[in-house]
């Protein structure tokens, strides 16, 4: 096979930080080739260095036999370099054919453009994929998946050569994810090369021919396929053997803290019953789609249900919104940490206080620094958030840490239940440690907490309780016996997705 | 093919202003004559030639609320030259004045370029700055219909397919001429040119427009300066209309436009917005405005009329937006 990409002896460096160190890496026509490290491992670095986004401080770059010390984007463009960012990048009011075109237009340096000529680019690209979608359809009105597909379109639409995703099944069903891995499969038939991201394992090893490994800015190593399994890959990721310690239950008292009955918002899910006493880990797994978010919604006074009971200490309460929801001690760690958990522009000593800024004022009336201050430099030491001072914006942070901010938020309030929507999202392997450990601090103090992840050895490690969802149903309860029986993690596979090729049919045919 | 929702909301304009028009016709028949049509192009002309600058300023993501300040410094500073030095030619007048407002918009993009502030903070100041220098070092007095350069009243008269009514000639003001002008001009740098869709693409994400290579401060040039140049066009207009000249009309009018672009479907937020349903929003407004009288009301009412229907436009999208964050368990209030 031809060689497309290859780099060698890559240095980077930004304000002192390493970023990428002596990478060497090469890449040819037709094949699948997976990066995967840690956040902040250097993956997206060499990407920007190739793409042409950042000059590359030594070493070069050989695209299609020229060679580059650093390249410009339109050179990568020309030389066949397409990125599929994380945001997709695309244009949400205007259409998916002028998505897909409109970049080979733009770079064609087209003065004039014809509507008829964009929806032949768009179509052409489509029909290279073997997929059809409505092309008049504007972005804002499409499916996520569809949306995938738009900007794969537009990659094709400039002689793609080689490919970069990054992570682009995140937000994709199960079914969805499938299509598009079988077009990625499609796209190395006809030649392309292709460099995906991601950081779910199970794909990776699903599609991939070589996977390179990176750590803290050096490349550990080319693997093929068959040479790596899950904890091989996830220990050279890491750099140590990363063994979750199992929670335990320890808290004796049995009194229930919070006890949902029967409760159902139609179309969201049905008929759910549980209970949660301190000490509790309930974890909450099924696939997106499957009510979960929308349960977690509900109980935290979004999305109010229409039927059902939600009783805290015995009493039934009315959660209207997530303002009596705090009143009633529950917190809620919401899936998106940037536009729902945080003030990303802001102090962690304003973020951290600012759910009970009632409380730490003077007189109600007057904000008291002091206090605010031992507050946050409290929260910082118990959670080990790694920053150099209170007074760093949060925006500054990793995502480990800004996640630690949101739980701190929270926990300065002293929630009885916490719900945690998917706390380890985007977080590398290191952080998620942590964050398991506090986790079970918390919960040996007492707190109940409702654990919702889409990872089933996470969800294993850390909740002594589990209740699987699917189509808005409760289908099981596991408790802590079923959970020690060793094949507890084939069967939560089983149950979340026992009805997965028959999952909701999607707009597209 | 299905009507899409963007097109029905346009529709739904339409609607409201033709039963509104049924609706005064009942009240007083006068109303149904060709003459009203021409009385509200004419009077609306003016807002209509600002509100296509304004509306692809609004599409490329920002706001400008200094065009009437621009449109009054055009006009005001090439009539007074033209008046000193004694020359009466229209294509003079347009041509200065567009020179001028297209100055003060490339200020204005300049400005938003450089400081890289809201739009809407830095034109809220040239509105001021730009009037008062217009006030201080070129004048502040008003000239009266009989200094003014003649040509600019007879363009103010003139009319196209003028005919007999009842006891005057009516025509269509030739003021629409320079509009569908322009209207046709922008329609088809909107949908017909690169730049275009580069307005279209950074009112949609700046950075993603960036990735695939426009570049977003140059965009921003053309969209400030050609509205600069629309606003110097319409202070003739304006002038010849009202033959007079005063250095303090027009500006405190922007708002009205803005709500017009917004009434039209026009996104304040960018990305999302159609030439006609800004003309429909124009054409609503000023229409509320003539026919409040007919229909017995006094004019303290239009203000309330043109409120109400720029919240209920309002609120209608965004219950739309928040509908459909919700099917996304987005929860935005």
């Amino acid at each position: 096979m031809q060689e497309v990409l290859s780099v060698h002896n890559l240095y980077k460096s930004f304000i002192g930080v390493k970023a990428l160190n002596d990478i060497s890496l090469s890449i040819s026509q037709g094949e699948i080739h997976c990066l995967a490290g840690e956040n902040g491992s250097g993956k997206s670095t060499l990407i920007k260095c190739v793409s042409g986004v950042y000059a590359p401080d030594s070493g070069k770059i050989v695209l299609n036999g020229h060679e580059y010390q650093s390249l410009t984007p339109a050179q990568a463009i020309r030389e066949g370099v397409q990125v599929i960012y994380q945001d997709l990048s695309l244009f949400r009011h205007m259409s998916v054919a002028e998505n897909i075109a409109i970049e080979k237009l733009r770079f064609e340096n087209r003065r004039i453009v014809s509507r008829n000529e964009i929806r032949r680019i768009a179509a052409e690209q489509l029909e290279k994929i073997g997929v059809s979608i409505d092309l008049d359809q504007t972005i804002g009105e499409t499916s996520l998946a569809n949306r995938q597909i738009a900007a794969i379109c537009r990659a094709l639409a400039q002689d793609a050569k080689i490919l970069f995703m990054d992570e682009p099944t995140t937000a994709l069903t199960k079914k969805e994810v499938s299509r598009l891995l079988n077009i990625i499969l499609e796209l190395k038939k006809k030649g392309l090369a292709i460099v995906f991201i991601s950081h779910k394992l199970d794909e990776v090893f699903s599609v991939a021919d070589k996977i390179s490994i990176f750590r803290n800015g050096f490349k550990i190593g080319d693997f093929n396929k068959d040479e790596l399994d899950e904890k091989k890959l996830s220990h050279y990721m890491t750099g140590r053997e990363v063994e979750y310690p199992r929670y335990v239950r320890k808290c004796k008292d049995d009194r229930v803290v919070l006890e949902v009955d029967r409760l159902t918002r139609k179309g969201h899910y049905e008929n759910i019953s549980f209970k949660m006493r301190p000490g509790d880990i309930v974890g909450l797994i099924g696939l997106l789609g499957s009510g979960r978010t929308e349960l977690a919604m509900s109980l935290f006074g979004l999305n109010p249900a229409h039927s059902g009971q939600i009783k805290i200490d015995g009493k039934t309460v009315k959660i209207k919104s997530p303002m009596t929801a705090k009143k009633h001690r529950i917190a809620m760690l919401p899936e998106d940490r940037i536009t729902q958990g945080l003030f990303m522009e802001r102090m962690i000593r304003e973020n951290i206080t600012s759910s009970i800024i009632d409380k730490v004022a003077k007189n109600k009336i007057f904000t008291d620094k002091k206090a605010e201050n031992d507050i946050s430099e409290q929260t910082v030491e118990e959670l080990k958030i790694r920053t150099p001072s209170v007074e760093t914006v949060v925006g500054n942070l990793s995502g480990g840490n800004q996640q630690k901010v949101v739980i701190g938020k929270w926990v300065a309030t002293h929630p009885r239940v916490f719900i945690m929507d998917t706390p380890t999202v985007g977080i590398d392997i290191g952080s998620k440690a942590e964050i398991y450990e506090q986790i079970h601090k918390f919960a040996d103090q007492g707190m109940a907490i409702l654990f919702i992840s889409d990872e089933i050895p996470e969800i294993l490690a850390n909740c002594n309780r589990v209740m699987v969802m699917r189509d808005g149903r409760c289908i099981r309860i596991l408790n802590e016996e079923d959970l020690e029986k060793p094949d507890a993690e084939k069967l939560i596979s089983e149950l979340i997705s026992t009805r997965a090729e028959e999952e909701r049919e999607e707009a597209v045919p | 093919m299905k009507i899409k929702i963007r097109d029905r909301y346009r529709a739904i304009l339409l609607i409201i202003m033709v039963f509104y028009s049924l609706f005064v016709g009942l009240i007083n028949p006068a109303f149904f004559s060709i003459e009203t049509v021409f009385d509200l192009i004419r009077t609306s002309s003016t807002s209509l030639m600002v509100v296509i600058g304004l509306l692809l300023v609004m599409i490329s993501g920002g706001i400008d609320v200094s065009f009437m300040a621009v449109a009054l410094f055009g006009s005001y500073t090439t009539i007074k030259i033209m008046i000193a030095a004694g020359i009466d030619s229209l294509a003079f007048a347009f041509g200065l004045s567009m020179l001028i407002g297209g100055f003060l918009g490339l200020i204005n993009a300049l400005l938003i370029n450089w400081l890289k502030l809201p739009p809407f903070i830095i034109t809220l100041g040239t509105q001021s700055l730009f009037h008062g220098i217009m006030t201080t070092f070129i004048g502040d007095k008003s000239f009266g219909a009989g200094v003014l350069p003649s040509c600019l009243n007879k363009f103010g008269q003139a009319v196209l397919f003028s005919f007999q009514s009842d006891n005057s000639r009516v025509g269509l003001t030739a003021s629409v001429v320079p509009i569908l002008i322009v209207a046709a001009v922008t329609w088809f740098i909107l949908y017909k040119t690169m730049i275009g869709r580069g307005i279209v693409a950074l009112g949609n994400s700046e950075e993603a427009a960036r990735r695939i290579g426009f570049n977003p401060s140059r965009i921003r040039l053309f969209v400030y300066t050609y509205t600069g140049l629309l606003s110097g066009i319409m202070g003739i207009i304006y002038v010849a209309q009202v033959n007079a000249l005063y250095p303090n009309k027009l500006v405190g009018d922007e708002l009205m436009v803005v709500a017009a672009a917004v009434i039209g479907g026009t996104k304040i937020t960018g990305g999302q917005g159609k030439i006609s349903g800004a003309i429909l929003g124009v054409l609503i407004i000023y229409l509320l405005n003539s026919t409040l009288i007919l229909i017995g009301l006094s004019s303290s009412w239009n203000d309330l009329f043109v409120g109400a229907i720029l919240v209920v436009s309002i609120a209608v999208s965004s219950y739309q937006e928040r509908v459909k964050n919700r099917k996304n368990l987005i929860f935005t209030e």
